[in-house]
């Protein structure tokens, strides 16, 4: 029991004394991720609304390979950009391998189908009346698409908030194409893996208690919001 | 609209996979007249709605607006501006009750302290004021349809059409809806009621016309037009009385 005890007490010591090494990792994983959920985020959910609302040939096969996509290994998402960032890759002259860039681009290809899979879920679920109320009283399919995203924001943040759980966690993709570089890439799940590696379990832990935290703080946000929600009806 | 203000759809045709759903010669909708569109349950009716309104797109239609005989398609975006559309049981976006009702001012552009004051004023008469800043979702049937019929009119359409407002509504109330509907009529605003059944005495002055096999003809055959009444409703229809 000590072995569990006497580290997680000493992480908090270093949560809670702003250990400058432990914020450094904690705000490059925010960094990271939350460029890479704001960058995919807009886009998915056009791609979501498109597949919901615009019929064409292929939509479901397309639905489908999305929903497929949400399970996709962050290791195999690795490996694939690792390759096309590769000194002989064809983006290699891009020099954006063990780059912050790098892993910002990996994490976006993690989460868009995630993003655009439930995002299409949401929308479908919308009232179809939504949709043409807004357009016979005067709105243009742009802004009738805006008046649906705010009739299912709930759905849609669910959307977003899994797509965040989803990268801020993964360490394939971050270690393949980051290179977990002291201080440039290295976030709070390559650190884990290191630091328990090393034996220093007081580090990983602390780090492991930053991402439970963030999880358990999403979700009360998720349900406080979803609570409001029903009283307002 | 043509010269006379008349706003006349032709050779609408409508199929869903092999089923012909509807196939009308002519239909003209006059300014200060009441259509009231009758039909069985399934028979076309909110599908011939939304066509008018520019919500569903028909296999073939021509539209004379304007003097100029169009196609469907090139004039769909004139339908929605000119043309309001309203649900039998009608949609409210989860916002105030203030908020639905200034939703088309808000995205046809119209200044927010305009918007406010038109809002006001429609709150009141439609007798909602008391509710202003409720969801709007939190209303009674009866309030959400008054909201929605307060919503169309403010947007001054030149036609407006309703989907079986009074369907599941007691008699007082389907009188109210009546009443309401003669007081928005105006020389410049059509309207089409759907209902599946037609009771003469709420609406004596309506054009009557029935939709069977996707053809419209004058009046349901329940309510023996005579005289003026169906000369009148066979003008619409394009048919020589």
């Amino acid at each position: 029991m000590d072995s569990l005890l006497q580290p997680t007490q000493e992480a908090f010591h270093l949560l809670l004394t702003g250990d400058p090494d432990l914020w450094t990792i904690i705000s490059i994983s925010f960094r990271v991720s939350l460029k890479a959920i704001l960058c995919a985020t807009p886009f998915a959910l056009l791609l979501a609304f498109l597949l919901a609302y615009v019929p064409f040939p292929g939509r479901r096969l397309l639905v489908s390979v999305f929903e497929t996509l949400m399970a996709l290994p962050a290791v195999v998402v690795g490996l694939l950009i690792y390759l096309l960032l590769s000194r002989s890759g064809p983006l290699g002259d891009l020099r954006l391998l063990f780059t912050q860039t790098a892993m910002v681009i990996g994490q976006i290809v993690l989460c868009f189908p995630l993003l655009v899979a439930m995002g299409y879920a949401a929308i479908r679920s919308a009232d179809r009346r939504a949709w043409e109320t807004a357009l016979t009283l005067g709105a243009g399919r742009p802004r009738a698409m805006l008046t649906l995203i705010h009739e299912v924001r709930l759905g849609l943040l669910v959307a977003v908030i899994a797509g965040f759980g989803r990268i801020i966690s993964e360490i394939g993709t971050s270690m393949m194409v980051g290179g977990n570089i002291a201080g440039h890439t290295r976030n709070i799940p390559t650190a884990i893996a290191l630091e328990t590696s090393k034996g220093h379990f007081a580090e990983g832990i602390a780090l492991g208690i930053v991402l439970v935290t963030l999880a358990f703080g999403l979700n009360l946000i998720l349900n406080l919001l979803q609570r409001r929600e029903a009283q307002a009806v | 609209m043509n010269n006379d203000g008349q706003l006349c759809f032709s050779r609408l045709e409508k199929h869903y996979n092999t089923r012909h759903v509807l196939s009308i010669g002519r239909l003209a909708l006059v300014p200060g007249r009441i259509v009231h569109l009758t039909g069985r349950n399934g028979a076309g009716k909110t599908t011939l709605l939304k066509i008018l309104a520019g919500l569903e797109a028909p296999d073939c239609c021509d539209v004379l607006l304007d003097g100029c005989s169009r196609s469907w398609q090139a004039v769909r975006q004139r339908l929605r501006r000119d043309m309001v559309y309203l649900h039998q049981h009608p949609y409210m976006f989860d916002s105030t009750v203030a908020d639905n009702l200034g939703y088309g001012l808000r995205v046809t552009g119209v200044p927010r302290a305009r918007r406010r004051q038109v809002v006001a004023v429609m709150l009141e008469r439609m007798g909602l004021e008391h509710a202003a800043q409720r969801n709007a979702r939190t209303l009674s049937g009866g309030e959400q349809q008054r909201l929605a019929l307060g919503r169309a009119w403010l947007l001054q359409p030149r036609v407006l059409l309703l989907d079986e407002p009074t369907a599941n509504m007691d008699t007082g109330f389907r009188q109210q809806t009546w009443t309401l509907l003669q007081e928005m009529l105006n020389h410049e605003l059509a309207i089409m009621v759907s209902s599946h059944e037609l009771s003469e005495s709420e609406c004596p002055n309506c054009l009557n016309l029935h939709l069977q096999d996707g053809r419209l003809n004058a009046g349901p055959p329940s309510l023996h037009l005579v005289g003026q009444d169906r000369s009148r409703s066979q003008e619409v229809l394009g048919v020589k009385p």
